[in-house]
């Protein structure tokens, strides 16, 4: 059961309003791929157009190479599980999910079995009977999962799926979520705006701003290297900071000028020249004590601390008077980090990520460390 | 009275200083408490609702009055209500004449306006552009247009107008019924809108996204969670027809067309009516009341079955202040 999606400059306009414009974009068979932006940023509109809710005003959207952007949503291959799931309350679980195979006139019994199969697939065997109502919303969640999963989809669209939910209850689901899209290998196309599910559950990324795609790319790609400012800003702080690239014939890195000092940088855009942003994850950064004579260090003091149970977020104000995050790991030193400690930052140059100005320089996956654990990421954008 | 509380008039003479003494107030101190009962806000309340059910409570008791009058109590008899052979609301043909013909229109005007009234609510719903927002505006003119504006302008549309389709439309129960349902039909859009409001398109769109054609979505799925308010939707239209007066009034003919509201204006103020007439009007205050009770239970208890939490109390609260 095949399920590529390729979305070809795809634009719904809205009056005057272009909620999604021209977007290009290849989902491949079985792969787990979100739509990652702020509210606002088309990803929904993408969804409810590739659901078929929403007719594009241009593009084409190629499900297995056949166009069916302007093919109504019933007959689509595609099915989707909404936000607050949209269980018909006056049907109970069995009914809500045989409803699909019902309108396909598939025969009594094999209804019976699908159902059967598709609850049992997501753990809710016992609850055919009851209404959704007297579910929790994480049952809720997966009975939506298997009302749309019994149909075997090509593509399985989902909006926010875990918005309503509770944060315990959230991180649970994300994993069986992800679980369960590797067993049924079914293509999944994921919206949210939590950096955090989009990053821990998915093959790949592709952040949205504004109605365009901004960057496609695995997670590790999109929070490593992200290509302009604003994936860099959305997928966690990112240390924005202005700087000014000085190239260097061998090309391998650059030297950038941030204030009075001077560091080098290995990551993204090492070609560029002229003013530049510079980005650095905290939880790449480290602080060492005053006065460590070090490339690459920053003078700086401490200006608040955040304390958030796993990791202490130390800010720190530097010496050209920017403002520094630092993730530093909670292994019982937080109190080290008082309120004006001079310290020195040390941002490692393979850290230390060049961001072309135009925004558009892609960079390669600059075979960072180990991706980073979604709980580092540090406070939520 | 002087407002300076705090600050004590001459220097206390007793080494320990008495502690501020406060005011008296003509106000009783039940009532100056603010953690008490608001005794004096229940007490209007009460007032109130005496005040508006004594009369009442009143016509419908003189109803089982034993003697021919309306205002001396003369011991208890269900002879107005079926024990005398001729004068008893179920035996003389005036009465029942009328109580058959309410019935009748109330029950017609109940099947032609709830699925036209739910067809405008939901067409209104979906129609986006041009026109859109004035139709929504002058669905609600009928509700708040005075009735007696209404039934004239129809009267006369009905009797001078030369043109078709007024002109094939007589008076009589035929324009009964079109006045009834033309002023009925507002409330049965307000009712059925509010819950498509609490609806919301997703249950909809889950549907059609299950694979479910436009028509079978509607059907399978918008139907049945309309269905509380379709209901509350028609015993409110049967209230308010078996209500009704004016429009029924000037659309009428003959005396076979008197309604039971009709029959008491007529009557009430001649010294012949016995109180049969008050046992009609017990009838007319006891179908009222049940079918404005029975909806607002259909609403509640089906409307909350079914919506889980979102909207049901809102779009009760809707449903109750249309009859308040």
């Amino acid at each position: 059961m095949p399920g590529d999606v390729q979305l070809r400059a795809l634009t719904k306009r809205y009056d005057e309003t272009l909620a999604v414009d021209a977007i290009d974009a290849s989902i491949n068979d079985g792969e787990f791929f979100s739509l990652l932006g702020p509210s606002g940023c088309g990803k929904t509109t993408t969804l409810r157009m590739i659901a078929g809710f929403v007719r594009p005003t241009s593009g084409e959207i190629l499900l297995d190479g056949v166009d069916v952007a302007q093919v109504p949503p019933h007959n689509r291959n595609v099915h989707t599980v909404f936000q607050n799931y949209a269980l018909f309350p006056h049907l109970n679980v069995f009914d809500n999910v045989a409803f699909g195979l019902r309108r396909k006139k598939v025969a009594k019994a094999e209804v019976r079995r699908r159902v059967e199969e598709s609850l049992e697939l997501v753990e809710l065997g016992g609850m055919a009977a009851r209404r959704p109502q007297q579910l929790s919303g994480g049952q809720q969640q997966r009975v939506a999962l298997a009302r749309a999963l019994v149909l075997r989809p090509a593509v399985l669209l989902l909006d926010e799926p875990l918005g309503a939910l509770d944060a315990k209850i959230r991180k649970q689901l994300r994993l069986e979520l992800k679980a369960l899209q590797e067993e049924v290998g079914i293509t999944f196309v994921f919206v949210t705006h939590d950096q955090e599910e989009a990053l821990s559950m998915s093959d790949r990324v592709a952040v949205m701003s504004n109605g365009r795609i901004e960057q496609i790319g695995t997670p590790a790609e999109v929070y490593e290297s992200p290509a302009t400012v604003f994936v860099a800003d959305f997928l966690g702080v990112s240390n924005l900071m202005d700087a000014e690239a000085i190239p260097e014939p061998a090309r391998e890195h650059c030297t950038v000028a941030i204030g009075d000092f001077r560091l080098r940088a290995r990551a993204g855009d090492v070609t560029a020249s002229g003013p530049v942003k510079v980005v650095a994850r905290p939880e790449r950064v480290e602080l060492l004590g005053h006065g460590t004579e070090r490339a690459n260090c920053l003078p700086g003091m401490v200006e608040r601390t955040v304390y958030v149970g796993s990791s202490v977020q130390v800010m720190v104000r530097l010496a050209t008077g920017a403002q520094l995050q630092a993730s530093i790991a909670n292994t019982g030193h937080a109190d080290d980090y008082e309120q004006g400690t001079p310290v020195c930052v040390y941002i490692p140059e393979d850290a230390l990520r060049i961001l072309g100005d135009s925004g558009a320089a892609l960079a390669p996956a600059g075979a960072p460390d180990a991706a980073p654990a979604p709980e580092t990421a540090t406070a939520s954008a | 009275m002087s407002t300076s509380v705090a600050t004590p008039e001459a220097a206390p003479r007793d080494a320990a200083p008495e502690p501020a003494r406060p005011r008296r107030s003509l106000v009783p101190k039940f009532l100056r408490n603010p953690w008490g009962q608001p005794r004096f806000l229940v007490a209007i309340t009460w007032t109130y609702v005496a005040w508006a059910l004594v009369p009442v409570v009143i016509a419908i008791l003189f109803s089982f009055n034993a003697g021919k009058s309306r205002s001396v109590w003369q011991g208890f008899s269900t002879r107005w209500w079926w024990g005398d052979p001729s004068q008893s609301i179920f035996h003389d043909p005036q009465y029942t004449q009328a109580l058959a013909h309410s019935l009748f229109l109330a029950g017609l005007d109940m099947v032609i306006a709830t699925p036209l009234g739910v067809l405008l609510a939901v067409g209104l719903s979906r129609w986006r552009g041009r026109g859109s927002g004035v139709s929504n505006s002058l669905m609600l003119v009928p509700l708040v247009t005075p009735e007696i504006v209404m039934a004239v302008s129809l009267l006369v549309v009905f009797t001078q107008l030369a043109l078709f389709p007024f002109n094939a439309i007589h008076l009589g129960t035929t324009a009964q019924v079109i006045g009834q349902v033309t002023f009925s039909l507002s409330y049965v859009v307000v009712i059925v809108r509010s819950r498509l409001v609490s609806i919301g398109p997703e249950y909809e769109e889950a549907a059609r996204d299950l694979g479910a054609t436009s028509w079978a979505a509607f059907r399978l799925v918008l139907l049945p969670l309309l269905a509380p308010a379709i209901l509350a939707s028609m015993l409110i239209v049967f209230a308010l027809s078996i209500d009704d007066f004016v429009v029924t009034q000037y659309m009428s003919s003959d005396a076979s067309t008197t309604t039971i509201p009709m029959y008491l204006y007529s009557n009430a103020r001649g010294g012949t009516s016995t109180p049969a007439l008050n046992a009609l009007a017990t009838i007319l205050v006891s179908t009222t009341l049940l079918a404005i009770a029975v909806g607002y239970l259909v609403y509640s208890v089906i409307g909350h079955r079914t919506s889980a939490s979102r909207g049901g109390v809102s779009a009760l609260r809707e449903l109750s202040g249309m009859e308040a």
